[in-house]
């Protein structure tokens, strides 16, 4: 007697053991369905961002060498860098903005005049006790943290913008205690504020591009060679390997990408939106 | 023949659910084929120990801490001495344990190897591929069952799924789907309204059951049929959802949510509707659309994981996950019943019957069981090998560690040191029973 053919169901396969194994096996196997190449421009243009932050970070860490070491007048920095700030803050209202909120601005400006020149003399000396090699160290583990949890804007799971700016807030809290007066303490928050909170939100707007990379790598690092000429080699390093060869890697292990689909997944489907 | 069968898993009652259900029905129909089962879970609550459930099935109530969703730590050392002392108590043949959730059916199954014992794993889920805990997950079942005699997948999805995940042999994997007890899930026509018709829902209230798509389906419906009304039980993290709609657009009269339902209501819940509304992203078999349609209502679901496979076309309606389509498909559902072309429940009860009964998954299990006590023992090189081919070398050093610690506990507390159980004397006990039907 001939046999029935096998069929994918549960309730009509008696004629053949359990353990059969049909030709038809895994024929619903998809792989890769949703994959997009990426090319290496766009891989390099997204390392930029990274290489932003990272700059970012230097910056600052130069100003504190600077204050710390006196090798620069305080009112030079404090007027150079708010000069730059207004500079850019005029750009982003009139480009991305509109002018209707200059009130509001300039009422958050004075805020925070006022509570950093009150708070600064508490600063300054909030962590007398502690060892420099401490506040170094700690510093750097939460520019560490920063780093790793800033936006870069992809939507993944280690992303948190609290997290990543509460932590280099911190850092800068301890940095700024370390330096002699007051007036320098609240300096270095301004600067902060300016390259943590401002600055960011400007390189949103603007369109990442290698210029501007270059520019800002290259003002980066003539300044770190005044601080400290191994520490620029490390960085212009840190910076090709980040943007040259990570990209390069990425492009190369594209090819082993082997995502599996099958019936097995579970289906996606759009949640409600309640705030209808 | 007899052979003593040991069933281990997180999962048991008194918490309710398909794999519960699954692992209380085989062990019943396996007792009464002759065998011996015993169940071994983790501690619920206070209920620690020994306990007996209907016709002697033994269940040991390990006390171990219950570390995250109903599973155990899983340490694989810790519980070595308890497990082992239990295997050879209880002189255990079969260690067959179930779900891939549970750690402790992991632990057995490493245990049971070691030990030289057979071990039969039974996949009750569908897990992708895609994420990071999923690839995890994966390579943890790879592991295991690379140490297991026999696998049992719930749907042929189930083992396509399997297969792929934990890359074992495909002839070592067989489908014997669930089942429902369909003499308990039996028609009553009477508790059907005949003004309305009702859609019944029973899920969890989860966002794996699809509860998304319920709740705009619901609203959909509600808007344009005037007499179709739901009851929906089941509680979980998503019920916010569903009351939010009913709260938004009025609906109190007609949307009830019953919250948790015991086992045994579940059938008069059923009952009291026509249409049974299936809305899950992923499932590997879905008893809950074969209770409905053994209680005779027309099933309305979406195609996913192993659903395709459970019911045969005419006895259910099968749309595509997503909103439009399931709204159609319920529909037509609708007007279906209204036309009368409803098939009569107790004649859907009886082919469901033809269909899956327990007796049948048993007879199936055991043809297992017989398969892989005749293959014969693997030396301790094939065993480190076998787990050596998952390509995860470090933990050869676990496993290793794991036959040591068996030899040391050999040696302090040998096997003649530990008191063999005496079974449950089933066959008395039935005929006691039988004995007093007739004196009543």
């Amino acid at each position: 007697m001939k046999k029935r053919p096998w069929r994918k169901n549960l309730y009509e396969n008696q004629e053949y053991p359990d353990n059969y194994t049909d030709e038809s096996f895994l024929k619903d196997l998809r792989v890769n369905v949703h994959f997009q190449p990426i090319s290496l421009k766009d891989s390099t243009l997204g390392a930029t961002l990274i290489v932003h932050e990272l700059c970012t970070v230097i910056v600052f860490v130069i100003i504190y060498v600077y204050l710390y070491n006196h090798w620069s007048e305080p009112n030079y920095i404090f007027s150079w860098t708010c000069g730059a700030t207004l500079f850019c803050f005029v750009a982003y209202r009139t480009f991305y903005g509109s002018i209707r909120t200059f009130g509001y601005d300039l009422q958050t400006v004075l805020l925070f005049l006022v509570f950093g020149q009150l708070f600064s003399p508490i600063l300054y000396t909030l962590t007398d006790t502690i060892s420099t090699d401490t506040i170094y160290t700690m510093s750097f583990l939460m520019m560490i943290v920063h780093l790793i949890f800033f936006d870069y804007g992809l939507s993944v799971a280690v992303v948190s913008n609290s997290l990543s700016l509460s932590a280099v807030i911190f850092a800068s809290l301890c940095l700024s205690s370390r330096l002699a007066t007051p007036y320098e303490a609240f300096i270095l928050m301004t600067v902060s504020i300016k390259c943590f909170v401002l600055f960011p939100l400007l390189r949103n707007k603007i369109k990442t591009s290698f210029l501007f990379t270059l520019i800002f790598v290259i003002l980066v690092a003539y300044f770190l060679t005044t601080v400290s000429i191994l520490m620029t080699y490390i960085f212009i390093s840190t910076i090709i390997f980040i943007n040259v060869v990570c990209p390069l890697i990425f492009i190369r292990f594209q090819k082993y990408k082997d995502n599996i689909y099958g019936p097995w997944d579970e289906a996606i489907v759009q949640s409600i939106d309640m705030t209808e | 023949m007899s052979r003593c069968i040991c069933m281990m898993s997180d999962f048991f009652y008194p918490n309710m659910g398909g794999v519960e259900e699954h692992i209380f029905n085989l062990s019943q129909c396996l007792i009464a084929n002759g065998n011996k089962v015993i169940v071994v879970t983790h501690s619920y609550g206070n209920r620690v120990g020994v306990r007996y459930m209907t016709n002697g099935l033994k269940v040991y109530y390990l006390s171990i801490k219950v570390l995250y969703n109903q599973c155990v730590l899983p340490t694989i050392m810790c519980n070595i001495p308890l497990i082992r002392y239990i295997f050879i108590r209880e002189s255990v043949d079969i260690v067959h344990c179930h779900s891939a959730f549970s750690a402790l059916a992991h632990e057995g199954l490493i245990i049971g190897n070691m030990m030289g014992l057979k071990t039969v794993f039974t996949d009750h889920s569908l897990f992708g591929f895609a994420d990071a805990s999923a690839v995890i997950t994966n390579k943890l079942l790879e592991i295991s069952l690379s140490g297991c005699n026999h696998c049992i997948c719930v749907s042929y999805t189930g083992k396509e799924n399997t297969v792929l995940r934990a890359r074992v042999n495909k002839e070592r994997v067989s489908v014997i789907p669930n089942s429902v007890d369909t003499y308990m899930f039996s028609p009553i026509p009477e508790l059907r309204s005949t003004d309305c018709i009702t859609v019944v829902i029973v899920s969890r209230l989860v966002y794996r059951k699809g509860v998304d798509l319920m709740a705009q389906v619901i609203s959909e419906i509600c808007d344009n049929y005037s007499d179709v009304n739901f009851l929906i039980g089941g509680d979980g993290p998503k019920r916010w959802l569903l009351e939010e709609i009913r709260e938004r657009k009025g609906l109190q009269h007609r949307i009830t949510l019953l919250g948790t339902l015991e086992h045994s209501q579940v059938k008069y819940v059923l009952n009291q509707g026509q249409i049974f509304l299936n809305t899950s992203l992923t499932e590997a078999y879905c008893m809950a659309i074969v209770e409905a349609a053994s209680c005779g209502l027309l099933v309305v679901s979406t195609k996913v994981g192993g659903i395709p496979e459970v019911l045969p076309e005419n006895l259910i309606y099968l749309t595509e996950p997503n909103v439009p389509e399931l709204t159609r498909g319920l529909e037509t559902a609708i007007q279906d019943y209204r036309d009368g072309k409803n098939i009569c429940p107790y004649k859907l009860n009886n082919t469901i019957r033809h269909l899956y009964n327990w007796e049948n998954v048993t007879a199936r299990t055991e043809i297992v069981y017989d398969h892989i006590s005749v293959e014969k023992m693997r030396t301790l090189k094939e065993k480190f090998s076998s787990y050596l081919s998952s390509g995860v070398w470090p933990f050869l050093v676990m496993v290793a560690f794991c036959h040591l610690f068996l030899i040391f506990l050999d040696i302090f507390i040998p096997q003649r040191n530990i008191d063999i159980c005496k079974p449950f004397p089933y066959k008395n006990f039935e005929n006691c029973r039988k004995g007093r039907r007739e004196i009543t």
